[in-house]
C-alpha cells in the first residue's frame, strides 16, 4: 500500500477512535440529562405519578386484564371496575370506585394500584378500614384474582376480565 | 427509569463500532509492519466479536439495566491492546487471545454467580482470608517465581499466574463491607481524650490489619506498583466512606513516610527512584527502559508514525509495562489521548454507579472498583511518562497479562452487577421498601 494512502488511513483511524469516544460520551450525556436519582420524588403519591409518566410513558396506563366486581351489598353488587394503573376508592365524587351508598366508606378510602406487574391495595387512612380476605390492610398489600376486598361494608372481588 | 432495551441497544452499537475500529487498526498495523493484511485478521475479528456479543447477551439476560458503556470501552481497549501485542510478539498475542476468552467466560460466570452484589457482604472474612492467601501464594517455595526482581508469580505446570490481581478485588470487597458497617464510627470521634473526641482505634483494627499485612506482603514481594495501588484504594475508600478529607492528608503523610523507609530498605525501590529522578546517569542500565519509552513517545509526535511503523520492539517490556509508550509512538498524542479518555469514561461510569447505588456497601464497592481501575491506569501511565517512578503494573485491559485481564473482566462484571442493582432499585425505590408488603394477607 502506498505511503500516502497509509498515512491518510491513519488519520481516518484516529478520527474513528474519537468518533467512538464521542458516541460513548453522547450515551452518557443522554442519560445524565434525565432526572438524577436525588431529583426523584420521595413521597408515595409523587412517586406514583412520577412512575406513571416516566416508566409507563403516559399518565394513564392501559387497563390491565383484571377488574373489580362488586359482591355486596345490593347497591354495589354486579358493578364492574376495570383496573388501570390506579383506582381510588371512596365516597368523594372524583373516586373511580364510587361507593357513595355505603356510609361506612370514607371520602377517600383506599386505592388499588399496579406496580412492577403486581396489583396492590392500600388503605388511605379510612375510618372503618380496608380488609383483604378478612385481614385488615395496614400497608400496601399485593392482591390477585379471587381476593375479596372490603371497603367499609362493601365487598368487591378481583377477577380476570 | 431508563427503558430496558435502550441501554443494551446503545451497548450493542458501541460494540460493533469497537470491533470495526479494532479491525481497522489491525489491518493498518499489518500493512505498516509487513505490507500485507495480517493472516489471522478474519478469525481474530470474528472471535473478538463473538466474545463481546456473548458478554452482551449475558448482560441482556442477567443484568439488563446495567451501564451501557463499560463493556464496549473495555472491549475496544482489549482489542487495541491485542493489536499492539500481536505487533510485538506473536506468541504473547496467542496467549492474550486465550486469556481474553477466559476473561469473558469469567465475566459471564461472575454475573451468573453474583446475582445480588450485597450478598458478597456476607462473605467478607472469606474474601479477606482468600485475598491475603492469594497474596501469600507467590512466597510459597516451589510454586512462587521471581520475574524481574519481583516475586508475584505462581507457577503450576506450564501455567503462570499472578494471584495478586484477583486478591485486589477480594480485598476491595472486604474493605467495602467493613467500612460500610463502620462509616459512622469512623467519621466521628467516639473516644474522649482530654478535651477532644478521637477515633477509637478499635473500629479500624480489622481493616488496618488487613491493609498492613497486604502491604508487608507486597513489599516482601517487591511489588511497589501494587502496594501503592493498595494504599490508594484503602485511603480512597476510607475517604468515600466517611467524607473526611482528613484521611487523605493522613494517607499522604503515611505514604510519604513509608516511601522514605522503603527507599532506605529496598534496593529495588532505590533503582526505580534513581531511574525516575535522573534516568540519563544510567542510560544504558536502569534508566534504559524509561529513556527508550521517552524516545518512543517523542517520536510519535501529535499523530504518531502509524500503526505497525515504529521500531518499538527496542523498548524492554514493550508489551506489558511500556505498552503505553508503544501506542504513543504509533498513534501519537491524539491516539493515546483518546485511549485515556476511554479510561476516564470507564472510571467516571464506575463512580456514577457508586452515586446511584442505595446501600453503603454497594456504593463503597463500586467506588473501590472504580478506584482500582483509575489508580492502576494512573500509576502505569504516569510511570511511563515519568511523572512518578515507573513500577511494573499493567495498563488495564490493554497490557499483555492473563491474570490482569481476568481480574479486570471480573471487576467489570461486578461493576455492571452493581449498576443493574442500582437501576432496578431506582424503579422500585419510589415506594419505600418497608411499606411494601409483598406477601399475601391471610
Amino acid at each position: 500500500m502506498p505511503d500516502p494512502v497509509q498515512a491518510l488511513l491513519k488519520y481516518v483511524l484516529l478520527a474513528l477512535l474519537y468518533l467512538f469516544m464521542l458516541r460513548v460520551i453522547r450515551a452518557v450525556w443522554v442519560e445524565t440529562r434525565q432526572p438524577a436519582p436525588s431529583a426523584q420524588p420521595q413521597t408515595l403519591d409523587a412517586a406514583l405519578s412520577y412512575e406513571a409518566t416516566h416508566v409507563h410513558g403516559t399518565v394513564k396506563a392501559p387497563p390491565g386484564p383484571e377488574k373489580l366486581v362488586g359482591l355486596s351489598p345490593a347497591g354495589v353488587k354486579g358493578r364492574e371496575f376495570p383496573l388501570g394503573a390506579e383506582l381510588t376508592v371512596g365516597r368523594a365524587p372524583g373516586c373511580a370506585v364510587l361507593l357513595d351508598g355505603d356510609s361506612f366508606v370514607s371520602q377517600l378510602h383506599a386505592r388499588v394500584f399496579r406496580r412492577d406487574g403486581g396489583l396492590f391495595v392500600e388503605d388511605l387512612g379510612s375510618t372503618n378500614g380496608t380488609f383483604l380476605n378478612g385481614v385488615k390492610v395496614t400497608a400496601p398489600v399485593i392482591i390477585a384474582k379471587g381476593d375479596k376486598i372490603q371497603f367499609g361494608k362493601s365487598v368487591l372481588e378481583v377477577r380476570k376480565s | 427509569m431508563i427503558p430496558l432495551p435502550a441501554r443494551r441497544r446503545t451497548e450493542l452499537g458501541l460494540i460493533i463500532l469497537a470491533v470495526i475500529l479494532t479491525g481497522g487498526l489491525y489491518a493498518l498495523a499489518g500493512f505498516g509492519k509487513a505490507g500485507s493484511l495480517p493472516a489471522n485478521i478474519g478469525p481474530f475479528l470474528g472471535t473478538l466479536f463473538a466474545l463481546l456479543i456473548a458478554a452482551h447477551i449475558a448482560l441482556r439476560r442477567l443484568a439488563p439495566l446495567a451501564d451501557p458503556i463499560l463493556l464496549p470501552v473495555a472491549g475496544l481497549l482489549n482489542g487495541i491492546g491485542y493489536v499492539f501485542i500481536a505487533r510485538l510478539s506473536a506468541h504473547e498475542a496467542r496467549l492474550q487471545a486465550i486469556w481474553t476468552a477466559v476473561g469473558i467466560a469469567a465475566f459471564v460466570a461472575t454475573l451468573l454467580i453474583v446475582r445480588r452484589a450485597r450478598d458478597l457482604e456476607r462473605y467478607r472474612y472469606m474474601f479477606a482470608a482468600g485475598g491475603i492467601g492469594m497474596l501469600l501464594l507467590p512466597l510459597v517455595p516451589g510454586i512462587g517465581e521471581d520475574i524481574n526482581g519481583a516475586r508475584l508469580w505462581i507457577h503450576v505446570g506450564t501455567l503462570n499466574f499472578q494471584p495478586g490481581e484477583i486478591a485486589k478485588l477480594a480485598l476491595a470487597v472486604f474493605f467495602a463491607s467493613v467500612l460500610a458497617e463502620r462509616s459512622d464510627l469512623l467519621s466521628q470521634g467516639t473516644k474522649r481524650v482530654g478535651r477532644f473526641l478521637v477515633l477509637d482505634p478499635r473500629y479500624l483494627a480489622p481493616i488496618v490489619t488487613a491493609w498492613a499485612l497486604s502491604l508487608v506482603i507486597f513489599l516482601a514481594e517487591n511489588d511497589l506498583g501494587s502496594s501503592f495501588l493498595f494504599f490508594a484504594l484503602f485511603i480512597g475508600m476510607l475517604w468515600v466512606a466517611t467524607g473526611r478529607a482528613l484521611y487523605l492528608g493522613v494517607g499522604a503523610a503515611l505514604f510519604g513516610g513509608g516511601a522514605v523507609l522503603a527507599l532506605k530498605a529496598i534496593g529495588h525501590a532505590q533503582t526505580r527512584v534513581q531511574a525516575w529522578l535522573d534516568p540519563w546517569v544510567h542510560a544504558e542500565t536502569t534508566g534504559y527502559q524509561i529513556i527508550q519509552g521517552w524516545f518512543a513517545i517523542a517520536n510519535g509526535g501529535l499523530f504518531g508514525l502509524g500503526p505497525g511503523q515504529s521500531g518499538a520492539a527496542s523498548i524492554p517490556e514493550a508489551s506489558t509495562d511500556m505498552i503505553f509508550a508503544v501506542m504513543a509512538e504509533e498513534l501519537g498524542l491524539l491516539g493515546v489521548s483518546a485511549i485515556l479518555i476511554g479510561f476516564l469514561l470507564m472510571v467516571g461510569s464506575g463512580l456514577r454507579i457508586a452515586v446511584r447505588c442505595e446501600r453503603p456497601f454497594e456504593k463503597l464497592l463500586a467506588a473501590g472498583l472504580s478506584l482500582i481501575l483509575g489508580v492502576q491506569t494512573f500509576v502505569i501511565v504516569a510511570g511511563v511518562t515519568r511523572l512518578i517512578p515507573l513500577t511494573g503494573i499493567t495498563l488495564p485491559f490493554v497490557s499483555y497479562g492473563g491474570s490482569s485481564l481476568l481480574a479486570n473482566y471480573i471487576l467489570l462484571a461486578l461493576l455492571l452487577r452493581l449498576s443493574h442493582g442500582a437501576e432496578s432499585e431506582a424503579v422500585t425505590i419510589a415506594v419505600p421498601q418497608e411499606h411494601l408488603v409483598v406477601g399475601r394477607a391471610e
